[in-house]
């Protein structure tokens, strides 16, 4: 098949053991390994292109295995996190590196080529100590271009950058997946970065794949705790927890809803009304999305938004809170759907 | 309590004034020494053939025994910066012993293992390598004390070299020996020309070592000139002659000149743009 494909990827060190990894990336699409600190993305990445040797398993892209090619011969577009660029070379040069290396009579042009599509035009000449983040960024992406790979690998793509330079380089991304028409296999910490890019997402927690499948079923299906926890949802509510909730009357309804894992409550879900009743308010910030409010309700702390202000609700008040059920998720205890 | 704009003006003016001390007593004695000599002292010394042929020996002998520390001392650094192994600890501390140890021991004992009575001495001998009073004493001495400076240095710049610069390179279709030349070398050039300039300048300086295992050369191939001794143990003779300290001091100040020529024209080529960011690979 074309593409990127592993199959029962197992590697073992320093008292880590990953997988097995089964994934496969189609070529113009990108699989975004997304996971904590010691997942094992990382090696994952680096396993793929050649600089860990696999105890078990398959790696093959277009059909060809690669288990046993050193990392010159596999055909990828590798960037490490530090995005290696030459620091004795200048832009220019850094572009022009592997078609040097084999040898291309046309470095230079093809070199040329890949410079102008970067707009890198007017860095040509400079050393990568003289560039920004995202200029850097952009080189590395050259660079990596330049020698016509049939995949690209990328360590943690978009660190350091602002958010102006995130979403540009998310958008020079995409496009060149569609132009190039080859696989992505990316790593990354970050779940905005995820999502923005993936076309298929993988969440790996110490070496085991614990969801797997497109952003949007993130939305529509069922989630495990640490994923969503993971993924930045707030609200996870045990099913102990909302046994204890501040109303036994509602804890029935809500139990009715959850899952193994308990309950996604999601803050716009929840809205409160002062005066009497069985939530205490603990704390109320201003946030960019509006008035976030703090409540401890039983033995459960939910943090609820409202866009409205909260009027003269101080820390230490009584409030009465609604949930709209429609709204809430059940959560499982381990591995997601799709995996 | 101080404004921190004073502190930005005192720390630099105190820094300024303490390197302004140190320099001087750099410089000072060299005042003195060229004084003393004055320009007809100065002439003396250009003329005296004697000691032109002991600075060629000497370049000869320190451009062979750099060449030589390179060899053996880049390799050395490399493994050093790059693997943990057992003993890495010993092999750094057995790379600092000939900077502290007094350089007549150096002597004594490169005579003891190259003496032609030895095994060692003997062996070299029956090879046509001669030892002791012959060029490769003269070597092996700059070797000794020098090399630990090539070693510390390139293992500094080795290990400034993110291996991740390393891995891209295996990635863009670079062999690990292609990798190691075009990438990890030439971004550690830098360091390891540091390295050798101070090998080269501190083998030229010695002299407890040479006058033991080096005191007259003779001729013996790769130097084929006349007896002489090295530049160092030439301005030691002078200066225990007959002839007072004039002579002594005038021959010091045409070395002191060649020295200086020979770290000015480095700095020149390295600023021309021989390699490395901003065209320069010494710090």
């Amino acid at each position: 098949m074309s593409g990127l494909s592993l199959r029962g990827v197992e590697l073992a060190r320093a008292g880590f053991h990953l997988g097995p990894i089964d994934l496969d990336v189609p070529p113009g699409t990108a699989t975004v390994l997304l996971g904590p600190s010691g997942a094992g993305k990382t090696t994952l990445l680096r396993a793929t292109a050649g600089f860990l040797a696999v105890r078990r398993g398959t790696i093959e892209l277009d059909g060809r295995p690669l288990e046993t090619e050193p990392p010159e011969r596999r055909g990828f577009g590798f960037v490490p996190p530090s995005l290696g660029l030459f620091p004795h070379r200048t832009v220019e040069r850094n572009v022009r590196f592997a078609l040097e290396i084999s040898g291309a009579p046309d470095a230079a042009a093809r070199a040329r080529r890949w410079i102008e599509h970067f707009a890198l035009g007017s860095l040509a000449r400079r050393y990568p100590s003289e560039l920004s983040s995202g200029e850097r960024q952009r080189v590395a992406m050259a660079r990596a271009l330049a020698a016509e790979p049939k995949a690209l690998l990328w360590d943690e793509p978009l660190n350091a950058l602002d958010v102006e330079s995130r979403e540009a380089l998310l958008g020079v991304l995409t496009d060149v997946l569609e132009e190039e028409r080859i696989p992505l296999l990316l790593v990354t910490h970050d779940p905005t970065t995820a999502l923005a890019l993936a076309t298929r997402l993988v969440v790996l927690e110490r070496g085991r794949i614990r969801f797997r499948g497109r952003p949007e079923e993130l939305a529509a299906g069922r989630l495990d705790r640490f994923t969503a926890r993971f993924l930045g949802y707030e609200n996870l509510a045990s099913r102990e927890e909302l046994a204890g909730c501040g109303d036994p009357a509602r804890a029935a309804d809500l139990l009715s809803r959850a899952g193994p894992g308990g309950l996604l409550l999601p803050p716009e879900a929840i809205s409160w009304a002062p005066g009497a009743g069985s939530a205490t308010v603990r704390s109320i910030r201003w946030t960019a999305s509006g008035w976030s409010v703090t409540v401890q309700w039983g033995s459960l702390t939910v943090r609820a938004e409202s866009g409205s202000p909260p009027g003269r609700l101080r820390a230490g008040d009584r409030v009465g809170l609604s949930i709209d059920l429609e709204k809430v998720k059940p959560l499982d205890a381990s591995e997601g759907v799709g995996a | 309590m101080r404004a921190p704009s004073d502190r930005a003006v005192v720390a630099p003016a105190l820094s300024a004034v303490l390197a302004a001390s140190l320099l001087g007593l750099f410089v000072l004695p060299l005042v003195a020494l060229f004084a003393y000599v004055g320009w007809g002292g100065f002439l003396f010394a250009v003329g005296d053939a004697g000691f032109w042929t002991s600075i060629e020996f000497t370049l000869l002998a320190s451009g062979i025994a750099v060449g030589l520390g390179l060899l053996t001392g880049v390799p050395l650094g490399y493994l050093l910066a790059r693997y943990r192994f057992r003993g890495r600890e010993v092999v750094e501390s057995i790379v600092l012993v000939p900077v502290v140890i007094p350089h007549l021991v150096v002597g004594v004992a490169l005579l003891l293992l190259f003496s032609p009575t030895s095994p060692v001495g003997a062996f070299a001998q029956s090879l046509g390598i001669p030892v002791i009073n012959a060029i490769w004493g003269v070597v092996l001495v700059m070797l000794y004390v020098g090399a630990s400076y090539v070693v510390l240095s390139s293992q500094l710049a080795f290990r400034a070299v993110d291996p991740e610069t390393v891995d891209a390179a295996r990635s863009l279709g670079a062999t690990p020996g292609e990798a190691f030349a075009t990438v990890t070398l030439v971004a550690s050039a830098r360091g390891i020309a540091t390295g050798a300039l101070l090998m080269w300048a501190r083998g030229v300086s010695e002299i407890g070592a040479f006058l033991i295992v080096a005191y007259a050369i003779l001729p013996s191939p790769p130097w084929f000139g006349p007896v002489t001794p090295p530049a160092s143990v030439y301005i030691w003779n002078l200066y225990n002659s007959s002839a007072g300290l004039l002579p002594a001091a005038s021959a010091s100040c045409l070395l002191v000149l060649v020295a200086l020529a020979i770290f000015l024209g480095v700095r020149l080529l390295d600023r021309s743009g021989l390699s490395t960011p901003r065209g320069g690979w010494l710090s």
